[in-house]
């Protein structure tokens, strides 16, 4: 359960720390690449799953008990 | 004999005694211990005074309907507070005995002012105490999560509020998706402090779903609000382990749990509209990241590149540098040549000049040897040659000698010669032989000594000594000796 709350945070931190490695040219040139391959991967499954309903979430909702 | 009096008499009397006692209103200070409105609009309270918790004064009380219609919600509006039991009121009472109902206080008019302090003494006193228990900052010093998506909801579900919050989350224009559940609760009146304590022990069982608690209420009644100054209700925030936003529709001072909560907002719609500010927000820093990524690779990219073109631009600078080094070497060593074949070639030079010099001395000397030698043979042969001369000359002067003599003898006897034979060639002149009557016989001009050179028919000359004839020969005859 909570897997989803921790993982923007593990998104974020993720990203972060490779655009301080980038701004701080701990990168070479091939790994830069790989890194902002990985960047937009995760910036791309954050913004989804700010949009787009997670059917999972949905389902536990509904199994609350009022 | 002792007098007696009926209790009608007596409680008139007590009546009249109060009336003296009482002979205008006064202002009172006690605590509503209950209040009941009945149909007609009229309004019954029992007003008590505690000391610690226990009951030392009790009196019943009444507002017409009348003035309760008017007191209630000036009361209510000026102090944000229902007229409800529970409540500390300074209200201006007369005091009315009835015969047959007894003491009663009827309540004229009230004064909020009072209400309102002792209000905010509570609330200081419920802070002072929260802060003493050092619980009064742990719900706001939880974190919030970066995106706080699923949201536990406290309210009422036919509370306006409610209603606005979900309209507002649902049609937020970015379309982002929340996660909400309704936790029901009584928003109002007594029953609020035990359910919303019940409503969050419910959220609590899903502490690890949610991301946030929202305890919102709005719309109805405005005044409500003293249920949200309660000690009980406030501790259980401070302890709860998520997030609590507030959004209880009050105008005024906070309440004790916008105290406590971790975010403190005025209406649900505020509410809702934090929730998406905050989603928005972070939407734009991941947009922002976008962006930033970009822009940082792009940087390293065009770094690496100045870098090699630095490296390129020095590899340049270097290799020509070498170059003319190089040729500056090879300038050099080339001039070093030069001038080594300069002074190489001088110096052959001059030590062929001296040579030549020497040689030509030499040739000097061996042409003068030469030429005194040939001086000498010249003179030699020159002596020889005089020699032989004067012998040759000698011989020849003898030669010449007899030659001369010879030549004299041999003259003579010639001239002796020629003279006999001009006597002879004067006999013979043809002249003198033709005019002795001989002729001469020419054919074609030349003279004919024979017969065998003439043919008959041939033309002949015959010359005479004084003339000359033509004739053709007729016969010819042959002499046979």
């Amino acid at each position: 359960m909570t897997t989803k709350k921790v993982s923007y945070n593990e998104a974020m931190a993720e990203i972060e720390e490779i655009l301080d490695k980038i701004e701080n040219e701990e990168l070479d040139v091939d790994e830069l690449a790989e890194k902002v391959k990985r960047v937009s991967i995760l910036l791309k499954i954050c913004k989804d799953k700010l949009q787009k309903t997670n059917e999972q979430v949905e389902q536990i909702l509904k199994e609350m008990e009022d | 004999m002792n007098q007696k009096i009926t209790l009608s008499e007596l409680n008139e009397l007590i009546k009249d005694a109060l009336l003296d006692a009482f002979p205008s209103s006064v202002w009172v200070v006690a605590e509503i211990s209950e209040l009941k409105e009945n149909r007609n609009g009229h309004c019954y309270l029992e007003l008590v005074e505690k000391k610690e918790d226990e009951i030392i004064a009790r009196s019943r009380a009444t507002i017409w309907s009348y003035t309760y219609r008017m007191l209630k919600p000036y009361f209510e509006t000026t102090t944000g507070q229902l007229f409800t039991q529970g409540i500390k009121i300074m209200v201006q009472v007369s005091v009315e005995f009835h015969s047959a109902f007894g003491l009663s206080l009827n309540i004229r008019d009230i004064d909020p002012v009072y209400t309102v302090g002792d209000m905010a003494l509570q609330r200081k006193e419920i802070v002072s105490r929260l802060q003493a228990e050092g619980v009064f900052d742990m719900n706001r010093e939880l974190e919030l999560p970066l995106v706080p998506q699923k949201i536990a909801v406290i309210s009422s579900a036919t509370a306006a509020g409610y209603q606005d919050f979900m309209n507002q989350l649902e049609s937020n224009e970015f379309g982002f998706r929340f996660y909400v559940k309704l936790f029901q609760a009584t928003m109002q009146g007594l029953e609020t402090v035990p359910s919303v304590i019940r409503a969050l022990e419910k959220v609590y069982q899903y502490e690890d779903f949610f991301d946030a608690v929202v305890i919102i209420r709005g719309g109805g009644a405005t005044a409500d609000l003293s249920s949200f100054d309660n000690y009980e209700l406030a501790f259980h925030i401070t302890q709860f382990p998520l997030p609590v936003i507030t959004g209880i529709g009050h105008e005024k001072d906070d309440t004790i749990i916008d105290l406590v909560a971790h975010t403190r907002l005025k209406t649900p719609t505020a509410v809702a509209e934090f929730l998406i500010n905050g989603m928005e927000r972070f939407y734009g820093r991941l947009t922002e990241m976008e962006h930033e990524i970009v822009t940082l690779a792009q940087n390293v990219i065009d770094t690496q590149q100045k870098k090699l073109e630095r490296i390129a631009g020095n590899l340049n600078y270097s290799v020509s540098q070498f170059i003319h080094d190089k040729n500056r070497q090879l300038t050099k060593t080339g001039n070093e040549i030069r001038q080594n074949v300069k002074s190489f070639s001088y110096k052959k030079g001059y030590e062929f000049i001296q040579l030549k010099h020497d040689l030509s001395s030499v040739v000097t000397l061996k042409f003068t040897e030469t030429k005194n030698e040939l001086g000498q043979k010249q003179r030699i042969f020159k002596r020889v040659v005089g020699e032989v001369l004067l012998k040759e000359k000698a011989a020849l002067a003898q030669v010449k000698n007899v030659v001369t003599s010879n030549a004299k003898q041999m003259l003579f006897r010639e001239f002796e010669k020629i003279r006999y034979s001009r006597n002879a060639v004067r006999l013979l002149n043809p002249e003198n032989v033709l005019k002795r009557g001989y002729t001469l016989t020419l054919k074609d001009g030349v003279i004919i000594k024979s017969v065998d050179k003439i043919d008959v028919k041939d033309e002949i000359e015959t010359r005479f000594s004084d003339g000359k004839i033509k004739s053709k020969i007729t016969k010819k005859d042959r002499n046979d000796n």
